[in-house]
């Protein structure tokens, strides 16, 4: 059971938000991967993107997802929109809730990741999405970016890695 | 009706290198519970998850039958949701509401009428339950399969409480109560 799950970073936004964040150096000696994603765009940006090792190509998506009126399916070739942020349209003090899995992310095959992921709002218009991803490159993942479309990461969005070992 | 028919000490606790840790677990009892309650919720962890399978004691059939959430014993309507889910009968499903006085993290589960021992299976998590600067936002997923015999569904729910208050207190309520053997663990996951 030791260092079955255990944290690697965390990242707590500041006054003035951040443009991303950004988790480098990432050790090599776990299985798995996940992370925690509480986040608020500072803009209208519903969504963010992801980047592993500063990269924005080879990504593919099947999504399952709703606007609070009605569900749709989504078949994506690019690294935007993997999952949902909270905005500035949306209550007040209130931020996304988001886990993104990665499998076997040292190994040299190509990387399949999942995302669950929601925003609230006390008003219909609210997002919630199921994402299925691959990464299509052979490099183990040491970096990883997650960028809002909107605008900046508000602050008090956080952000937490955790490590899990099969070992 | 007793709320708590049931507690489990912690399953995990004396094994200090994980960041996630079991905290309490509640089985219902037989004659069942109206609602199943953590309480006293220690402040030492980032983020709170709760792992439950759920069944409604109501005697009809036709599943269909929801489970809320309630933080910290705040009765007024400060609660909204959203869901995303599917059901049997192949449907796409969104809905949502706001001003509720209970968060929905489960919309329809089996009744005590439907196939015997099935439950549905729920996973919640709540980020920053400590946080003062934000309110509470939950992340459930859940489902249950009914053999094809009944309404089986998959869902993926939001529910936002408006409060920036540290959560000390969970209430897990569903309709028709709780049947006997429902089980929620609450696990605590530190940085």
């Amino acid at each position: 059971m030791a260092n079955t799950y255990k944290l690697i970073s965390s990242v707590t936004v500041g006054v003035g938000g951040t443009a991303n964040i950004e988790f480098t150096n990432i050790p090599q000696t776990y299985t798995d991967l996940q992370i925690l994603l509480s986040g608020r765009d500072t803009g209208n940006g519903d969504w963010f993107s992801i980047n592993f090792n500063n990269s924005s190509s080879n990504f593919t998506a099947r999504q399952f997802f709703t606007n609070g009126s009605a569900a749709y399916s989504y078949v994506k070739s690019d690294a935007n929109e993997q999952g949902v942020n909270n905005n500035t349209s949306t209550t007040a003090n209130t931020f996304s809730n988001t886990s993104i899995y990665i499998t076997n992310y040292t190994s040299s095959g190509n990387k399949s990741y999942s995302i669950d992921s929601i925003t609230e709002n006390n008003a219909s218009t609210a997002y919630q999405v199921l994402s299925s991803l691959l990464w299509s490159n052979s490099n183990a993942i040491s970096n990883i970016k997650i960028i809002p479309s909107g605008s900046i990461f508000a602050q008090y969005s956080t952000a937490y890695l955790y490590g899990i070992s099969n070992a | 009706m007793s709320p708590i028919l049931g507690t489990l000490a912690s399953q995990f606790s004396g094994k200090p290198f994980s960041s996630f840790e079991s905290i309490q677990t509640v089985t219902v009892g037989s004659g069942g519970s109206s609602f199943i309650e953590f309480t006293s919720i220690s402040s030492s962890y980032t983020h709170l998850q709760i792992r439950g399978i759920a069944r409604s004691a109501d005697a009809s059939a036709g599943g269909n039958l929801a489970t809320y959430i309630r933080f910290n014993g705040d009765t007024a309507a400060n609660y909204s949701f959203h869901q995303l889910a599917g059901n049997s009968a192949g449907a796409a499903i969104s809905s949502a509401g706001a001003n509720q006085s209970l968060g929905y993290v489960h919309h329809a589960g089996p009744r005590s009428g439907d196939l015997a021992s099935t439950f549905s299976a729920m996973i919640l998590d709540i980020l920053d339950y400590k946080n003062t600067n934000k309110f509470k936002t939950v992340k459930s997923f859940a489902g249950h399969s009914l053999n094809n015999t009944q309404t089986s569904r998959v869902g993926l729910n939001s529910v936002n409480w408006r409060n920036t208050s540290a959560v000390t207190s969970i209430q897990i309520y569903q309709e028709g109560n709780f049947a006997q053997y429902s089980t929620f663990a609450l696990y605590g996951i530190k940085v």
